[in-house]
């Protein structure tokens, strides 16, 4: 690991590029993963999800056989051909895959029928049969009456029907009510492609058919049952294919189907069918270029995620650059400040340290001598007081560890007192004012004072001899204070003016080789912001600079 | 009420009477409950001493008394006041009992509906009760309370064949039963005199019923007058002691009932007692010592007497000035009509049971009905009435809640049981109890209803679901017009038809109600009609007419069982049975609430323990009526 030393501060930049080369191969990788396993996933789901294609097929089926078959219960025997006619309509009607609907208008007797089921002296028999459906033609709607039974056999539907009910007569415990379920179970048959249902009859008539079959009744009860068989064509089930990107076709076969030529090409699986379609089955084939398409519907949320998550750890990855190039410039400056500061220091420690030398040295001092000595001490101890009061004061500011003087101060007053002690240092300093709109104002003048003794000393600073001006201006604009420092000096490059106000920063020219730290402007930042106002800068090169310093007004 | 009838066909008047027993049947012992919500226990808790019954000498009062839930027979000494436990059941109470001689009683136990009965005999003095017939398969009933050479009773039962009545005489010394008259197959009812001969049978083919009499035991019957069942025809005793003439309410060739005096010889009204256009007889009050009816009890909004001579205004006027401003019915007396059990009501008080003694001019209370009740914080029931679609005019009552309010009231309608019955005025524990919750109650005497005449009651034949309901439903708009009831919180309950009523307002007119609930509801005409039993299969032909034919007017059956139309219901239901009940067909109710529950229609299904329409503990009735004011409360107090 090479670290950059030269500077003191470390910029693992390697680091960081062995980083994002990690984070990429993980991102990779996980993009694979995240592919393969939509793949797997995608190929399960082929075969899980066709329970759902299933209960959504099967749905109008089992609404037909729980809620529609029991229907014919409520007629409590009452059906005749034409009630029967208008009741199978609306099951035809509703349900496309019944076909059919052959409906036995029967009595349970006390005495022996011709056609149907003889149990002792229990007999069950048919008085009518019909049957309804579309293709059913009108001359064959009745198939069989007391008059005429030669055109049908009473059949297997009827005799299955028949058999249970004598069981269930037979074996019935009279004590106890049977459930719902045991009714239903014995009132019904359910065979390949038909479903037979006999109307359930009330406890006491079953209580009856129990003696019925006992013994002969005085009275020779008939009771009415109706009975339909209800045909079904499993290829009239309306397929609702739920996940229609996940299978191509589905289709109803027997359960046999089985073909050869079923290649690697297509994904294929199936399932029974419930009750009387028993014998069929649902057939889902999906192509896998078919379901390459779902794969990538399903892969591609997952993707754009993982592509999400990588986003945001580059650009984690890119903030700590950042922060890492920001704090190594930040050290340069602090390094440069206190080289900068142990210099400014130098001059008048040396000075101090020559003029002591010398005191020393002497064997007898003039006079003269005495006050000049004296004079360069006094003078190189103020530069040092001065210059530790300027470090101790900006960071007491930017601490906010002082507080604000409130004293009324007249605009005019102070601008002339400034100007007349820079003129009598500089003697060369060119300077001007103009207030206008207000004179006196609330404000600490001690902070004033350094914002003003900091601009005009820059001022002066940056400014070529014989040119060395400044022009200030205090108006009151729009209820606050706008003050305008324009000199004529060498001005300010446009890529430099963002970065004048931060602390340590200095341009790099002649004219701050000595005496500056940087700090100076940072400072003044730090004044006006503690006041509650602002300030900004405007500068072309060699043409003059101008700082405007917008202060709240405040007045008795 | 279905069996009730069969017990006493025709005679409405009893029923009538039973049911006000039936749903005066509560009473508490805790006296002093707040104002404001009464507890739901406090309207239906179980009377404790119930029917109360002289005997024949007018020296023992008897009565039934609660313990443990089980109904026990008491005798109490009038002169001493002295009281006797007589049975001690265990199990299953006394249901019914009667006295036949001056110490002898017999009573039947509970049993379950559609079974046999079990009738015993007990001597008041010595306990030790004697099982008389105890066929599971045979009903058993008592023809004339009065025995014949000391130890024969004249008793009906269906034990030949299940589907009629035979009349045997029963000796009680050994039960033996000893055939008197042989049904042959279309006699409905029979009818004994006081000396327990059997004079009077009517016969039914199903649509119409023939008087038939005989002079005496050795004569055949012969037919006297024929009628259809949409008149009334009921006999109420012999007319002098020749026993020639009967006293009948009458409605043949009137729209409303007549008190009217038959020669039986000849089939011919000899003298009307009492009418008039306006008022229905639907009692007589027939001395059997003096052999002549006394008053009538006509009943417009409420019952009133009228007296038939000035004898008899003068005896029972005296009664009117002891108890006033209440009414009064005579529940029992002795063979002297000296000695009477009285029962009091009014609209806000359940009344009191009274011992009265004629020639001492005395009056004994007995016992109140309810004590929980207190007449202050019950409300009034109003007769209303308002002007159906086709003009017809349709009675009512509407009981407000107490309150200074008196507009945008939530509502609770009630249409009643059916078929032939009404609603009368008087307190009624479910209406008091929703009144109390703050509900409005509007109760309706729909077409078909009983008491308003021939022409109003064959109106409703064949109408339910349509007329009927659509009698309610101008009912609601009236009373919404009215500015009564809150257009939005209007809710309907009702058992028995008036669930069928009820859940046929709902799926018809769902923008009218929030709310639905049936208890014991029927739910299917066709079942109705099978659930009628085969001892009654001579009536068979008469409920094809009121309500309908299963064989010509399916569609119509189909059109209004609510069955059929699960998916034309889109708001709350509350329903209950009990999946025991005979009477109705608890598996299409289930599979009812099964298909709503599928639908998501929230439906409160609460299955009852036993009874059909009431339940027969204070407990399941406590549940009952909490259910139902939690599921009204939900819907209603939004």
């Amino acid at each position: 690991m090479i670290a950059d030393k030269t500077s003191g501060y470390r910029k693992n930049f390697l680091l960081i590029i062995t980083f994002i080369v990690l984070i990429s191969v993980l991102f990779i990788l996980s993009l694979f993963l995240a592919f393969n396993f939509s793949n797997k996933y995608i190929e399960n789901e082929f075969g899980s999800a066709k329970v759902n294609v299933l209960e959504k097929t099967i749905g109008p089926y089992n609404d037909f056989f729980q809620n529609k078959i029991p229907e014919v219960s409520y007629y409590n025997g009452f059906l005749d051909s034409a009630t029967a006619s208008k009741f199978t309509d609306t099951v035809l009607l509703k349900y496309p895959f019944v076909s059919k609907v052959v409906f036995y208008d029967s009595e349970v007797k006390n005495e022996p029928v011709r056609d149907g089921i003889n149990a002792s002296h229990f007999s069950f028999g048919p008085k009518a049969i019909y049957q309804f459906g579309s293709l059913v033609p009108q001359d064959s709607i009745k198939l069989f009456s007391y008059d005429n039974t030669r055109s049908f056999s009473v059949g297997d539907d009827f005799n299955a029907i028949g058999f249970k009910l004598v069981s269930f007569v037979e074996s019935l415990d009279t004590a106890k009510a049977p459930s719902q379920d045991e009714l239903f179970a014995n009132f019904s048959a359910i065979r390949t492609n038909r479903i037979t249902y006999l109307n359930i009859p009330r406890r006491e008539d079953l209580k009856v058919y129990k003696e019925m079959m006992k013994r002969k009744l005085a009275s020779l009860p008939v009771y009415q049952q109706d009975m339909l068989t209800f045909q079904l064509d499993p290829y009239k089930i309306r397929i609702v294919n739920s996940r229609p990107l996940l299978y191509q076709r589905i289709r109803i076969e027997p359960l046999t189907y089985d073909p050869i030529d079923a290649s690697d090409n297509y994904l294929i699986t199936e399932i029974a069918l419930p009750g009387p379609f028993s014998d069929y089955k649902l057939y889902f084939q999906s192509s896998r270029s078919f379901i390459k398409k779902e794969v990538f519907s399903y892969f591609l949320p997952i993707a754009l995620i993982l592509l999400l998550v990588y986003a945001v750890l580059m650009l984690v990855a890119m903030l700590i650059y950042r922060n890492l190039n920001i704090n190594s410039k930040m050290f340069k400056l602090q390094y440069d400040f206190i080289t900068n500061f142990s210099h400014e220091f130098k001059t008048p420690v040396s000075v101090i340290k020559i003029a002591g030398n010398n005191i020393r040295s002497a064997s007898s001092l003039t006079e003269r001598e005495q006050k000049h000595y004296g004079k360069i001490l006094d003078e190189e101890a103020d530069k040092l007081n001065g210059l530790m009061n300027k470090l101790l004061a900006f960071t007491q500011i930017e601490n906010k560890s002082i507080s604000l003087n409130q004293e009324e101060v007249s605009m005019r007053e102070f601008i002339e007192s400034t100007i007349e002690s820079h003129t009598l240092k500089h003697s060369d300093f060119e300077m001007s004012y103009e207030v206008s709109g207000f004179d006196k104002f609330i404000t600490d003048p001690v902070l004033l004072g350094s914002l003003f003794d900091n601009l005009a000393e820059n001022a002066y600073k940056y400014s070529n001899p014989g040119n060395k001006k400044l022009h200030i201006s205090a108006r009151l604009v729009r209820g606050r204070i706008v003050l305008r420092f324009a000199d004529k000096g060498i001005g300010i490059a446009a890529q430099d003016l963002e970065h004048v106000f931060k602390k340590f920063f200095r341009i790099q020219n002649q004219y701050n080789q000595q005496g500056s730290v940087g700090l100076g402007l940072a400072f003044c930042k730090e004044l006006v912001n503690f006041m509650g106002g602002e300030i900004r800068v405007k500068s072309k090169v060699n043409r003059g600079t101008e700082f405007i310093i917008v202060l709240p007004y405040i007045n008795t | 009420m279905l069996i009730f009838v069969a017990y006493l066909p025709g005679m409405r008047v009893l029923k009538n009477l039973f049911l006000l027993v039936c749903l005066s049947l509560f009473f508490a012992c805790k006296p002093g409950v707040k104002t404001g919500e009464i507890a739901v226990n406090d309207f239906f808790k179980s009377q404790d001493r119930a029917l109360y019954k002289v005997s024949p000498d007018g020296r023992t009062l008897s009565y039934l008394k609660l313990q443990d839930n089980l109904q026990n027979l008491f005798v109490e000494d009038i002169a001493s006041g002295k009281v006797t436990q007589v049975t001690s059941l265990e199990g299953r109470g006394v249901r019914f009992y009667l006295w036949v001689s001056k110490n002898e009683l017999i009573f039947y136990r509970d049993q379950p509906l559609h079974s046999g009965a079990e009738m015993y005999i007990v001597n008041k003095n010595e306990g030790k009760p004697r099982k008389l017939s105890g066929d599971p398969k045979a009903k058993i009933r008592v023809l004339e309370d009065q025995l014949i050479d000391n130890k024969f009773l004249l008793v009906a039962s269906n034990k030949r064949d299940s589907t009629v009545f035979d009349v045997y005489k029963l000796n009680i010394t050994n039960g033996s039963l000893a055939l008197a008259a042989k049904n042959p197959g279309n006699i409905a009812h029979w009818i004994a005199d006081s000396d327990g001969r059997l004079k009077l049978a009517i016969a039914s083919d199903g649509v119409n019923e023939t008087l038939l009499f005989r002079e005496s035991e050795n004569a055949p019957f012969k037919p006297v007058i024929k009628s259809s069942f949409k008149n009334t025809l009921v006999p109420i005793g012999f007319a002098g002691k020749k026993g020639l003439t009967i006293y009948a309410i009458s409605n043949i060739n009137r729209d409303k009932n007549a008190l009217i005096e038959l020669d039986m010889t000849t089939g011919k009204e000899k003298r009307v007692l009492f009418y008039s256009d306006t008022l229905n007889v639907v009692e007589g009050q027939y001395s059997m010592a003096k052999a002549q009816v006394e008053y009538v009890v006509a009943e417009t909004w409420k019952r009133q007497k009228h007296y038939l001579n000035a004898e008899a205004k003068a005896f029972y006027g005296k009664l009117d000035e002891l108890l006033p401003k209440t009414e009064l019915k005579i529940m029992a007396r002795d063979k002297n009509e000296n000695v009477f059990v009285l029962r009091t009501f009014t609209d806000r008080n359940p009344g009191s049971y009274y011992l009265y003694t004629a020639d001492q001019h005395k009056l004994k209370k007995l016992a109140d009905i309810n004590s929980s009740i207190r007449e202050e914080e019950m409300c009034e029931m109003k007769p209303v009435s308002f002007v159906a679609r086709d003009g017809l005019k349709v009675n009512g009552y509407l009981t407000l809640p107490q309150g200074s309010r008196k507009e945008k009231l939530p509502v609770v309608v009630l249409p009643h049981n059916g078929p032939r019955s009404r609603n009368g005025w008087g307190y009624d524990a479910e209406v008091q109890f929703l009144a109390n919750r703050g509900y409005a109650v509007f109760q309706i005497n729909y077409r078909g209803s009983d008491g308003y005449g021939k022409q109003f009651m064959t109106a409703g034949f064949k109408e339910w679901g349509k007329k009927i309901r659509e009698d309610v439903i101008d009912g609601v708009n009236w009373l919404v017009a009215k500015k009564v009831a809150d257009k939005k919180r209007i809710a309907i309950y009702g058992t028995g038809f008036g669930g069928f009523i009820a859940l046929n307002c709902m799926a018809d007119n769902p923008e009218l109600f929030v709310a639905a609930a049936s208890n014991s509801g029927v739910v299917n005409l066709f079942s109705y009609l099978k659930s009628i039993p085969p001892f009654w299969k001579t009536s068979l032909q008469m409920y094809y007419e009121i309500v309908g034919n299963p064989v010509t007017d399916v569609d119509y059956m189909r059109a209004v069982s609510p069955v059929f139309h699960s998916d034309r219901f889109n708001k709350p239901l509350f329903i209950a049975q009990n999946a025991k009940d005979p009477r109705v067909s608890p598996g299409e109710t289930i599979q009812l609430v099964k298909e709503l529950k599928k639908r998501n229609i929230p439906v409160t299904y609460l299955e009852k323990d036993e009874g059909s329409f009431l339940e027969k503990k204070e407990e399941g009735r406590k549940r009952f009526y909490a259910a139902l004011e939690q599921f009204l409360k939900e819907n209603l107090k939004k």
